[in-house]
């Protein structure tokens, strides 16, 4: 079966829980709002295909599963991520304050040239504003990470955050390649069922308690 | 920041073990309400990995803690290599020259070097490895956690034989193409290889009918294998002793040879970034279906009571607050003592000990992935097994391995280990530049580890515990306790001599 893409970017959402993250993919992924998200359940990653200067990159972007609400991120979410979007809400101080918390989050877990970028997000909701953009842009310059206030509801910014990211992530895994010879295929192995199409429902979802 | 957390659950897991986090995925995959919590501040508790700063912490932890000894003891660290190394200070080199030079001139590693790098290990506590067709890899891809996880297949077996290190012909491709095998050895080796494989417990077929109380090695000199086949097969195949009683050695060649031609070119998978990821993606798909996160969370008291119908309701007090839930599943080392059935089991405890080592024990061309069992040495000892994994793996920075040795405790873990370690290490320090036979031993660690994989029951209704790691080379033990082998379909935790205690089940 031919690939339908060039290549693969693995995207994290990253932020406190409430700030949107699930808003962002779902509006990113699907085009789709709904108001009513209590919080992020069933939802593992969503996968979109764009177009960057003639080449198919396809995004899958992992959201969270609830894990951010207690600080319990496991470290294996950032394996292996190439990208990560810190999001906060611009009606909630303290999010935006806990994007220093997550960033060290990401410093001590993630690879250490992944590319970031920080998300000021409902920025709709002008009315409720605790953050005003100045505050986002400069949080921004001292990190020197890029930045965009952004609006899932009103589909503000969102694709150009994601294009924004994918395009800094492409640029430096061509500078890469420039620079050093070719590197070993990764060579590491995701399972699948691979010696036959049979996909059984896993035991996991048919236990039942007594 | 706790204060949010909701009080009431069907199921609470405390521990983020491989047990406790497979059954928390379990639970939240048939939509149980399930809060899953950890005393400590990471996943997995034994069962973790860590990187060089999160051990050096654990180190101090257990040495501080005489409650935490009762799990980990002997532990000691031991460096070999200079704290400071001067000269390579002040060069500006580190990107560049990683491709041409560096390759030639080893680099000077100092304690100070491995703290810079920290990140960059991934130490396990208990680490294991998957059999290409074992249940665990049968799980991932069912459940589709396999998408959480990426493997790297180990590339060759060794054994010691002779006194040096030799590579195991494990592949069909692997005895045709060997040079240490004759061709009339070839013939017997997969004649019996063949009639393994076809073993069956229920039909016990003639072939192994009157060997039960026999030993393997009996069986290997009865079908006329030659020494050197027989030190293959039951060493480095079926990872036993002269005294393995032959079905079980017939079991664990067949395990092994069923697995192969999965993946690669042995039937053993590692983990990337080390064995401790594992549990951790049991946890995300149980979060992703709706369960809840709480790490740094010790629990207080727990206490049960019977409300009506048989029902029953366990509370339990963390941080000041009330929690409540139908099922409590607990890691034995979280459970309190007077929840567990007093019956002691005989239990043989774990030898461990880690090598950072700036080479892998036998030259490759591609880096390796190693699986090595020793032989016991000497009259008493067990069989060692040693795992040798390196940079691709996530494990440690460039030019580096990291050796894993794994027994069943004798004395305690250095007298157990250190006579196989020095088989294969240089362990003298000194210049780490000279060109030696054997890898130089940079950092060492040794640890006995209490074994708590037996099961154990619980005293209390509602209350299931989860046993921890054992000193076995995969995760089998680990999922065949949550769950067995169909055609029951069951899902449990615990068995107890009183029947069987059941407690979660499956529909069909």
């Amino acid at each position: 079966m031919a690939k339908t893409y060039d290549c693969l970017f693995k995207l994290l959402l990253i932020g406190d829980s409430g700030v949107g993250k699930t808003s962002i993919l779902f509006r990113f992924s699907e085009d789709a709002f709904n108001i009513s998200f209590i919080s992020t359940i069933g939802i593992d990653f969503k996968i979109r295909t764009i177009d960057l200067d003639g080449k198919k990159v396809k995004l899958q972007i992992w959201d969270t599963a609830g894990q951010e609400r207690f600080r319990t991120i496991t470290t294996a979410y950032y394996r292996g991520s190439m990208g990560i979007m810190l999001v906060y809400d611009v009606t909630n101080e303290k999010s935006f304050e806990n994007i220093k918390n997550w960033i060290r989050n990401i410093e001590e877990n993630a690879s250490a040239d992944v590319e970031k970028m920080i998300l000021g997000n409902k920025c709709d909701l002008d009315s409720k504003r605790q953050v005003s953009k100045e505050r986002g842009e400069q949080l921004a310059i001292e990190y020197q990470i890029k930045f965009v206030e952004t609006s899932a509801k009103d589909s503000l910014n969102v694709e150009y955050a994601f294009f924004t990211l994918a395009r800094d992530i492409k640029a430096k895994m061509e500078k890469k390649q420039e620079a050093s010879n070719p590197t070993r295929g990764s060579g590491a192995h995701q399972l699948r069922a691979n010696e036959q199409q049979r996909r059984p429902t896993s035991w996991l979802s048919r236990c039942s308690l007594l | 920041m706790d204060d949010d957390l909701p009080t009431d659950f069907q199921v609470i897991v405390v521990g983020t073990g491989m047990v406790e986090s497979i059954v928390a995925a379990a639970c939240s995959r048939i939509r149980k309400n399930v809060l899953h919590m950890d005393s400590s501040d990471h996943y997995g508790g034994l069962w973790a990995s860590y990187n060089f700063d999160g051990l050096q912490k654990f180190i101090k932890e257990v040495n501080s803690d005489p409650k935490k000894q009762v799990q980990v003891y002997n532990l000691s660290e031991k460096w070999y290599i200079e704290k400071e190394s001067p000269e390579l200070e002040n060069k500006d080199e580190e990107n560049k020259t990683d491709d041409s030079k560096s390759e030639q001139v080893k680099k000077v590693w100092s304690q100070a070097s491995f703290a810079t790098e920290y990140r960059k290990f991934n130490i396990d506590m208990t680490p294991k490895l998957l059999f290409s067709r074992g249940p665990l890899v049968e799980l991932l891809i069912s459940s589709n956690i396999a998408r959480y996880a990426e493997f790297r297949c180990v590339t060759r077996v060794l054994t010691w034989l002779d006194d040096r290190l030799m590579p195991v012909p494990c592949s069909r491709a692997d005895v045709f193409a060997t040079e240490a095998v004759s061709i009339v050895e070839k013939r017997m080796l997969m004649k019996m290889l063949t009639s393994i494989v076809g073993y069956n417990e229920e039909e016990m077929n003639n072939e192994f009918k009157d060997w039960e109380s026999k030993t393997f090695k009996e069986y290997l000199e009865h079908k006329g294998l030659t020494p050197n086949l027989i030190h293959y097969v039951l060493y480095a195949i079926a990872g036993g002793t002269n005294a393995m009683p032959c079905l079980e050695g017939v079991k664990e060649c067949k395990k092994f040879l069923m697995s192969l031609g999965r993946y690669g070119n042995t039937p053993f998978l590692w983990p990337m970034y080390g064995s401790g990821e594992l549990p951790q993606c049991f946890c995300r798909l149980c979060a992703v279906f709706g369960g809840v996160y709480c790490l740094n969370r010790p629990i207080d008291k727990v206490a049960t009571k019977t409300i009506d119908e048989g029902k029953n309701m366990i509370t339990i007090d963390s941080k000041s607050k009330t929690l409540n839930c139908e099922h409590l599943v607990i890691g034995i080392n979280e459970c309190p003592k007077e929840l567990l059935s007093t019956e002691s089991v005989e239990s043989c405890d774990i030898s461990k000990a880690v090598f950072i080592t700036n080479g892998s024990i036998m030259k490759s061309d591609k880096e390796p992935l190693t699986l090595l069992r020793f032989p016991p040495l000497a009259e008493g000892d067990n069989t060692v097994t040693v795992l040798e994994v390196g940079p691709a793996t996530g494990s440690c920075p460039k030019g580096l391995f990291v050796v894993y040795f794994i027994t069943n405790k004798v004395k305690d873990a250095e007298t157990d280990l250190k006579p196989y370690a020095e088989r294969i290490f240089d362990m003298s320090g000194g210049d780490q530049t000279e060109a030696t036979e054997k890898p130089k031993c940079l950092w060492s660690l040794f640890c006995n580890l209490k074994d708590t994989s037996a099961p154990v029951a619980s005293v209390a209704a509602g209350v299931h515990v989860c046993s921890g790691p054992d000193a076995g080379l995969d995760f089998d033990r680990a999922v065949l306790q949550v769950h067995s082998t169909p055609p029951q379909r069951l899902l449990y935790v615990q068995s107890d001599s009183s029947g069987y205690s059941v407690t979660l089940c499956s529909a069909t």
